[in-house]
């Protein structure tokens, strides 16, 4: 009921500000259509259909501003006749923003979230993700999903606060077996890759209360070249990591996570450190089984051109379990044990041709203790201003099906995406 | 004596020749110096509506518009630009933004808004292409001239324009280019053509003032192409919507902006 009334008083907010600040001065369209087809490469992969992704996408972009205040909206209609309807229509974006005196902006309505310094590894960045657009070939814009929020920076002296509130929690979107399949513990063999519609993949959202909401904030200043940030999460695991042993299904446990990150040019690159305590708060002692322990995570990363429009870039992600030992004791039998520690490689090379145009790209992550991968590789052509025409692949391989990568290793792709702009 | 003699004339020969030559080192370096000024750092700020047409061998066109908003914090010295890129569609909404430090290596931020995302980029390659176009970063913001070492080659006419017409060879092994020839005009001090060379001596790159105008009181050149002679293709840039001295503070070139283009400045 309250996020209800919030909402409207955010459309009433919105339109009593219309008058007031001239919004629609000026207005301008754009978008793009799009057609996204991908392929299967793994011949006893449990999806109902071989097909990773087939979809027809319309873009419509609206922009509307005055000095002092902005709207933006973009919808996305999309045809896929694998799902039903076949017709889904999602607003990917509409807000207001608008800026108050010298030292406020406001940002109030549907609207995607990033921070934090991690190439595609998110710690303190914990905005909601659409990892099955990701693995399908879909456009970087995809890996974000929009979010309902009143994001607020205060600007001063010492440095900028950023607060962001969404009164609904909003998950990750995460393979469903639909398109994509994923293991399951529960099966009755203990444990498979499965897929839809057996295995049709559902969690239980938390409750729709006003304590159901995410809380963001971060603090960000700079010290010569290098910008700091500090930051703080209150909400939910994105992804459904707890299991309701009662339902017999995955929900979201609740989550803070506190961290801070540092980025600066360095050695003729730019060069990123960022650490997160992720504090389970279901779990605090780290004896339920069901819902992940509370665990320290650190990244460190580097990126520079290596040659004539040629950039590369290195991670390493560390992430260290806290009461480890009551993780292990009441870990259930036949149930596979992670790691204390893991650890996670990433690295990703771009070279760009032909003025531009003809692009190629490869991205891998790589768990050495976890002994899996998943490569995201992408060749584009700009045939024009308005056609580009790309192929890419999503690989995947572990050593095990339990594992991060390892379990969506039956999900190896290629897909070919053509996108005409106006 | 007359060895002192001849010792003190040949003294006083080298003193002056010396003096002579330094005097005209020092007159190209002048000469330079308000060519990179009048080009790079025309009155304290300014913005312009920029339109970059890429035509390639085939004669195949690649369009680019963006607005461009640029304040000196000093003459020759620090910079700030701030890019909003309007075509193509792909990058529309995009925002970059660059602190020029002439001493050290830039600062630039990249951001995207469809993923709301702020990235700094490394700024190592000052040769490279700006956009996918024939110029080079460094183009567009300008070389140092004290990056050069000059000399005039001889004072001419290109057209109706009387020029000076200068070699610039870098003091630093440069990947850029071996010498370039510039043709000053001796009025404005605007270079009207510049020709890049490599190594080999060979012809790599032409830059050619192809339109200068009188705007607010400002000589600039609103149509500037480079010729990339060995690709056998060339970039036009158009200026258009040109003003000077706007009032822009220096809080407009920050993250806040970056995300939050100025619209009072950038429609």
């Amino acid at each position: 009921m309250l996020t209800k009334k919030l909402t409207y008083l955010m459309a009433l907010i919105i339109v009593l500000l219309i008058p007031v600040t001239g919004l629609g001065s000026e207005t301008n369209f754009s978008g793009f259509l799009q057609g996204l087809y991908g392929g299967g490469l793994d011949k006893d992969n449990p999806t109902p259909s071989d097909l990773t992704a087939s979809e027809t996408r319309l873009q419509l972009r609206m922009e509307s501003f005055s000095d002092n205040a902005e709207f933006f909206g973009r919808i996305d209609f999309v045809y896929d006749d694998y799902y039903q309807p076949s017709t889904n229509i999602e607003l990917r974006e509409g807000f207001a923003k608008f800026r108050i005196g010298s030292f406020l902006d406001f940002k109030i309505g549907r609207q995607i979230v990033t921070w934090g310094t991690g190439d595609l590894i998110f710690i303190n960045d914990v905005f909601a993700k659409d990892y099955l657009s990701f693995f399908t070939g879909r456009d970087d814009q995809y890996l974000k999903a929009p979010q309902n929020a009143l994001r607020m920076a205060l600007y001063t002296g010492v440095g900028d606060f950023a607060v962001v509130y969404s009164p609904r929690f909003t998950p990750n979107r995460t393979p469903t077996g639909e398109r994509l399949s994923y293991y399951y513990p529960m099966t009755p063999d203990g444990g498979a890759i499965v897929g839809a519609p057996e295995y049709l993949f559902e969690a239980n959202l938390p409750a729709a209360k006003f304590k159901s909401g995410e809380l963001a904030g971060r603090f960000s200043r700079y010290f010569g070249n290098a910008d700091v940030a500090l930051y703080g999460y209150r909400g939910f695991y994105k992804n459904p990591v707890g299991f309701d042993m009662a339902t017999m299904s995955g929900y979201y446990p609740r989550l803070n996570v506190y961290g801070a990150s540092v980025r600066m040019p360095i050695f003729g690159g730019i060069a990123w450190v960022e650490g997160g305590h992720f504090d389970s708060r279901d779990d605090t002692d780290g004896n339920n089984p069901m819902i992940p322990n509370s665990k320290i995570s650190g990244l460190i990363g580097f990126e520079r051109q290596i040659g004539s429009n040629l950039t590369a870039n290195i991670q390493y992600q560390n992430e260290k379990m806290i009461d480890f030992d009551k993780y292990v004791e009441t870990l259930p039998v036949g149930m596979a044990a992670k790691e204390e520690t893991y650890h996670l490689l990433t690295t990703r090379i771009t070279q760009l041709i032909m003025m531009e145009t003809l692009s190629f790209s490869a991205f891998v992550f790589y768990s050495p203790n976890e002994e899996d991968l998943y490569g995201r590789f992408l060749t584009s052509y700009k045939y024009s201003d308005a056609v580009t025409l790309s192929l890419g692949a999503n690989i995947f391989d572990g050593q095990d099906e339990y594992t991060s990568f390892g379990t969506f290793q039956k999900n190896d792709n290629i897909y070919l995406k053509v996108t005409y702009g106006y | 004596m007359k060895f002192q003699k001849t010792t003190m004339l040949m003294i006083l020969i080298v003193m002056i020749s010396g003096q002579w030559t330094y005097a005209g080192d020092n007159q190209a370096m002048e000469i330079m110096k308000k060519s990179h000024l009048s080009m790079f750092y025309a009155a304290d700020d300014g913005i312009a509506e920029v339109k970059m047409t890429i035509t390639n061998s085939r004669g195949k066109e690649r369009i680019r518009e963006f607005a461009m908003l640029r304040l000196d914090l000093e003459d020759g010295g620090k910079q700030m630009y701030y890019t909003y890129f309007r075509k193509p569609h792909d990058v529309s909404r995009l925002t970059f933004m660059v602190h020029k430090m002439p001493e050290a290596s830039d600062n630039r931020w990249l951001y995207v808004p469809a993923v709301d995302l702020v990235k700094r980029i490394s700024a190592d390659d000052k040769g490279s292409s700006f956009v996918g176009s024939d110029f080079t970063y460094e183009d567009v913001s300008g070389r140092h001239w004290s990056e050069d070492n000059h000399k005039i080659l001889k004072e001419d006419k290109l057209g109706d324009n009387d020029v000076y017409i200068i070699e610039s060879t870098p003091i630093e092994k440069y990947k850029g280019f071996a010498k370039k020839i510039s043709y000053v005009d001796k009025g404005h001090f605007l270079p009207l053509k510049e020709e890049y060379y490599d190594k080999k001596n060979e012809l790599i790159r032409v830059f050619t003032a192809e339109k200068i105008e009188e705007i607010n009181g400002i000589i600039t050149p609103t149509i500037r192409k480079m010729e990339n002679v060995k690709k056998k293709q060339y970039t036009m840039v158009e200026f258009t919507e040109i003003k000077f001295n706007i009032g822009v503070g220096e809080d407009i070139f920050s993250e806040r902006y970056l995300k939050n283009p100025p619209r009072n400045f950038i429609k």
